[in-house]
């Protein structure tokens, strides 16, 4: 359950499992900006683990999106590894987010 | 989190209000079991209540309310009929959900697993459904729109969370779930208003949606989604068919995505019409207020009562100071201090007479949540009883109604139990089979007369004399008023009762009705004919904040009387005092009426005057007279607690400032005489004196009036 920010020598991936939602909003942020800091200049890539999330609340896909956009702009490889749960991305598609696991630009 | 806590709390609250009114529909409902109206009205009440419920986090709550409104969706439809049991099952579900919501709160009762297990039973024996969760997924057709029965229509919803929305708790994807069952509905989420990462709140929703919805609910059920959150968005619901999306013939979600792409990329476009467009609202005279702010979104608000209690307080300790402001410009000669002076007189007395009418709230609510304490109290003692309501839109102070609820509870069941016949006894005498029990308030001056009234079989005054005789409250010789006689019954542990039940017959009940009325400083009057019934007027004061009053002195202490108990005021010379040979009795137009010296009894050790003034005032206990050196005159003043130290100090019911900052007690001429009488006989040392009690309340003044600056 939780966040957990994994650091290898080619890329940091941020783990996502159980809800993420406002209770955790602080702490995804933070570990959002720390991978992003590591992969400026160093050509480290983010990833993004989906695959353990049992619910993703709006303050969530806001932060995934912004880091995405983020990364385009700062030249950090950005990408989602293991696809979410299929009820969290059926969830998601309800509330307006289609094609969350795709790209985030379709959203 | 704070504020979620808060947001749970007006849910509470509106939740409460919902309670209230879905029992009284539930009421009707038993006599007119035909009405859809009420069925609907049942049917949203329950649905406002789940979806709310869920959305706060009261998953329990919701599941269970979820199975009753599956029920009374069949009813709507026809498939179920409304019977006895159902609406009694339905009340007893009302009570658990009560329980639900106020769970953890001091001294309130938990709800039963076990009840809330067989209510369930029972409703879903009678649907014939297996139960189900809230949260299940709708597969076909919504059940709601057919609720509202109108035509099918398309909404385009515009929906914008507020800065605070989800610190407050709420979920907006649980709305956006919640919208879904009204009908189809396609969403749209934009992203356009989010910040770059670094400058992003992660505890803020930046995201709006664009929805398309496919109902036959009226738009006013649409905004029902949203009722918790109303004043922390921005919503706009307009019918689809409006130009912002022409293309009426596409498919709900095709023109939904085309609203929010058309959103989305004309944003750059149409950037300098948006930021001249925000320069004039900032420009405008509203001072840029946010849309969700915007006056229309909502005809009143809800306040704590304590943030209430406070302004009150505050404007209380205004008119104080402009009182002192008065006095000091009478005091100057300068014409232009004294214009400022008026000035802020009239406006001060503008402003109390204003902080007074906010209190003041209609009894409306206390008087309907009687109907369901009639219904049950029927059908436990077997007898046929209606409630009617009068007046139920007569105002009073919030704090008088607060503590109003529980006299009258026991007013009604003494009617239910004592005055109301047995339906035979009834049918015997003639009368009609179902009994009336009703309730009225209205406006009487300065008062309001709220009265509870019955057409039962009416006090049998020999049976309470024989009592009181029997208790030794009354000599057996001395002749009484059938008034004097229905007093009795106000007393602890009076009762004619020969069986204790349940309801009543402890002699619990009115002696709570009196000491209550007595708190409000209101008054108890009976009428009561034999075979017709009993009506018990309670009359009490519009407000508890204010008080008329006579202020008067002994020696440099001043105290106020409250102008409703006295009579009259006459001058008490040596002369008399030695006519009546020492005696503490004043002859009063050939009346005797026995006075109490103040100054003795409050051991005010100051030289007498020559000529002192006696107050006559009417208590329960005849007429007393209380001796004062001097009368000052009359006052309207705004009464502050003494506080909880004194609270057992209980001649004083307040105290109030004074224009020279002097505090003067409010005396409770009631009280005052009972302990008069009482002091006659016992040592009165001990007992705080009023000089140290009005030090002590200068003290609290003066620290909490300190209090602010400290915490700056």
């Amino acid at each position: 359950m939780g966040i957990a920010l994994e650091q290898s020598e080619n890329s940091s991936t941020i783990r996502l499992e159980g809800a993420i939602d406002i209770g955790s909003a602080a702490e995804l942020k933070g570990h959002l900006v720390e991978a992003l800091g590591a992969g400026l200049g160093t050509g480290k890539a983010v990833r993004v683990s989906l695959a353990g999330v049992e619910y993703l609340d709006v303050t969530a896909v806001q932060l995934l999106w912004a880091a995405e956009r983020a990364a385009k702009a700062s030249g950090v490889e950005f990408a989602f590894s293991g696809e979410a749960p299929a009820p969290v991305q059926a969830s998601l598609a309800e509330t307006g987010f289609e094609k969350f696991n795709a790209t985030m630009d379709a959203i | 989190m704070a504020n979620a806590d808060q947001f749970k709390h007006s849910f509470r609250e509106e939740a409460r209000e919902i309670l209230v009114d879905l029992e009284s529909a539930l009421l009707e409902l038993n006599d007119n079991r035909g009405d859809p109206e009420l069925v609907s009205r049942v049917f949203r009440g329950l649905h406002t209540i789940k979806g709310s419920g869920a959305m706060f986090g009261f998953e329990d709550l919701a599941t269970f309310t979820h199975n009753l409104e599956t029920a009374f969706d069949e009813v709507r439809d026809g498939r179920l009929q409304i019977n006895s049991e159902l609406i009694d099952l339905t009340l007893s579900a009302m009570d658990q959900i009560r329980a639900m919501l106020e769970e953890g709160a001091e001294g309130a009762p938990a709800p039963d697993p076990a009840v809330c297990a067989e209510i369930l039973a029972k409703v879903r024996h009678l649907t014939g459904k297996p139960e189900s969760r809230h949260k299940e997924k709708k597969t076909a057709a919504p059940t709601l729109p057919d609720a509202v029965g109108g035509p099918m229509s398309d909404w385009h919803i515009r929906f914008a969370p507020g800065p605070d929305l989800m610190l407050c708790g709420a979920n907006p994807l649980l709305l956006l779930n919640e919208l879904r069952e009204l009908g189809g509905l396609s969403v749209k989420a934009s992203m356009a208003a989010i910040p770059p990462l670094a400058e992003l709140d992660p505890e803020r929703c930046y995201v709006s949606w664009e929805m398309v919805l496919a109902t036959s609910a009226t738009p006013d059920a649409i905004r029902d989604v949203f009722i918790f959150v109303e004043d922390n968005c921005e919503l706009t619901i307009e019918p689809a068919s409006n130009p912002v999306s022409s293309a009426a013939s596409m498919p709900a979600s095709d023109r939904a995505a085309n609203i929010a792409r058309s959103n989305a990329t004309s944003a750059p476009a149409c950037a300098a019409d948006a930021i001249a467009k925000a320069l004039e609202d900032i420009r405008s005279p509203s001072g840029g207020r946010r849309v969700y702010d915007k006056a229309d979104s909502a005809s009143s608000l809800r306040v704590p009562a304590a943030r209430l209690d406070q302004f009150v307080d505050l404007v209380g300790e205004m008119v104080t100071v402009q009182a002192r402001l008065s006095e000091l410009a009478a005091r100057s000669d300068d014409p232009d201090i004294a214009a400022v002076s008026e000035e802020i007189e009239r406006l001060t007395a503008a402003l109390r007479e204003n902080s007074m009418t906010i209190r003041m709230t209609p009894i409306r609510a206390t008087f309907e949540k009687f109907r369901r304490l009639v219904h049950d109290l029927a059908r436990d003692l077997g007898k046929n009883v209606e409630l009617t309501i009068e007046g139920a839109d007569t105002e009073l102070d919030k704090t008088v109604i607060d503590r109003l609820s529980d006299p009258l509870m026991h007013l009604i069941r003494n009617s239910m139990d004592h005055g109301i016949e047995p339906p035979e006894r009834r049918a015997a005498e003639g009368k009609r089979p179902t009994a009336n029990i009703h309730l009225s308030a209205r406006h009487s001056g300065a008062s309001v007369l709220i009265a509870v009234s019955d057409d039962g079989a009416g006090i049998n005054s020999e049976a309470v004399l024989a009592r009181a005789i029997e208790r030794g409250l009354a000599a057996a010789d001395t002749p009484l008023t059938e008034t004097e006689i229905f007093a009795f019954i106000f007393q602890a542990g009076f009762s004619t009762a020969k069986q204790v039940t349940d309801v009543s017959g402890r002699g619990v009940g009115m002696d709570v009705v009196r000491q209550r009325v007595d708190s409000l400083r209101g008054s108890i009057d009976v009428t009561s004919k034999a075979g017709e019934g009993t009506r018990v007027t309670l009359r009490l004061p519009l407000t508890l904040a204010i008080i008329d009053g006579l202020l008067v002195s002994i020696g440099d202490a001043s105290f106020v009387l409250p102008l409703a108990n006295i009579l009259e005021c006459i001058e008490l010379t040596q002369a008399d005092v030695e006519r009546a040979n020492g005696k503490h009795i004043a002859d009063l137009r050939g009346e005797l009426v026995p006075y109490i010296r103040l100054r003795e009894h409050f051991e005010i050790r100051t030289p007498r005057p020559p000529i002192e003034q006696i107050i006559v005032v009417q208590t329960e206990a005849g007429r007393y007279g209380f001796v004062v050196d001097l009368v000052l005159g009359n006052c309207q003043t705004v009464i502050k607690n003494l506080g909880r130290f004194y609270r057992h100090v209980q001649v004083v019911s307040g105290a109030t400032i004074l224009g020279d900052g002097t505090v003067a007690l409010i005396l409770d001429p009631e009280r005052l005489a009972q302990d008069a009488v009482r002091a006659i006989t016992q040592a009165t040392r001990g007992r705080p004196t009023p000089a140290a009690i009005a030090a002590a309340v200068k003290q609290g003044l003066r620290e909490r009036s300190a209090a602010p600056q400290k915490a700056l």
